[in-house]
């Protein structure tokens, strides 16, 4: 019975991320600029990479006959955990030296980071 | 419950392969070098999930390691390209 429970909960946040994940990138290759284009690949990393990841590990846990199921729901948990923390970290540090560097074109309304570096 | 597996790996692959494709478009026309280092990240993230679904589909619990590296790698990308281009030692 609760092996049926995580099964198919584990199926619906993997159908679910996909979905997700699609939309991010549709949004990365519509998007005008690299700062809105940062908000669609968040998205893809969060709700496109670690919720199927946790969608995984439960699909394991709920699939009593599969051979080594503890190590690939560990293994997907460990990872989706690791996600969580170095995916807003990466874009974060990214953002940063794309400003930095001036490397992006792009008409801000108002430009706060650049106001203080003067 | 094996057989259903077949069928929602059949559902939730194109999805992921379909959001690979256009994350490869973004990173060949990238007008800049963030945005190419976006669309890989997004890449790995996106493939290591596919490989954690692979693990599933294939029963092979070893295919479950090379995803953890995956993650890992775009990180470091992340910092790398990020530390060059923030101490301006490359023309973006």
């Amino acid at each position: 019975m609760i092996e049926a429970v995580l099964f198919w909960l584990g199926s619906a946040l993997l159908v679910i991320g996909g979905v997700f994940d699609f939309i991010a990138s549709i949004g990365l290759l519509r998007f005008p600029n690299f700062y809105v284009r940062l908000h669609a690949a968040t998205i893809g990393t969060i709700y496109g990479a670690v919720l199927p990841l946790l969608g995984v590990s439960l699909i394991a846990l709920g699939l009593p006959e599969l051979n080594g199921r503890f190590i690939i729901a560990g293994g997907a948990l460990a990872t989706a955990i690791i996600l969580l923390i170095i995916a807003p970290v990466g874009s974060h540090i990214l953002a940063y030296a794309a400003h930095k560097s001036k490397s992006i074109e792009w008409n801000p309304v108002y430009d706060a980071l650049e106001e203080d570096e003067k | 419950m094996f057989e259903y597996l077949e069928y929602l790996t059949i559902i939730a692959a194109p999805f992921y392969l379909g959001a690979i494709i256009l994350y490869t478009l973004r990173a060949i026309k990238g007008p800049s070098i963030p945005d190419i280092v976006l669309a890989i990240d997004c890449i790995a993230y996106d493939l290591a999930v596919f490989l954690a679904l692979i693990a599933l589909y294939y029963r092979s619990p070893i295919m479950i390691t090379p995803s953890l590296l995956l993650s890992l790698w775009a990180y470091l990308l992340d910092v790398f390209v990020s530390k060059y281009l923030a101490l301006r030692r490359v023309e973006a």
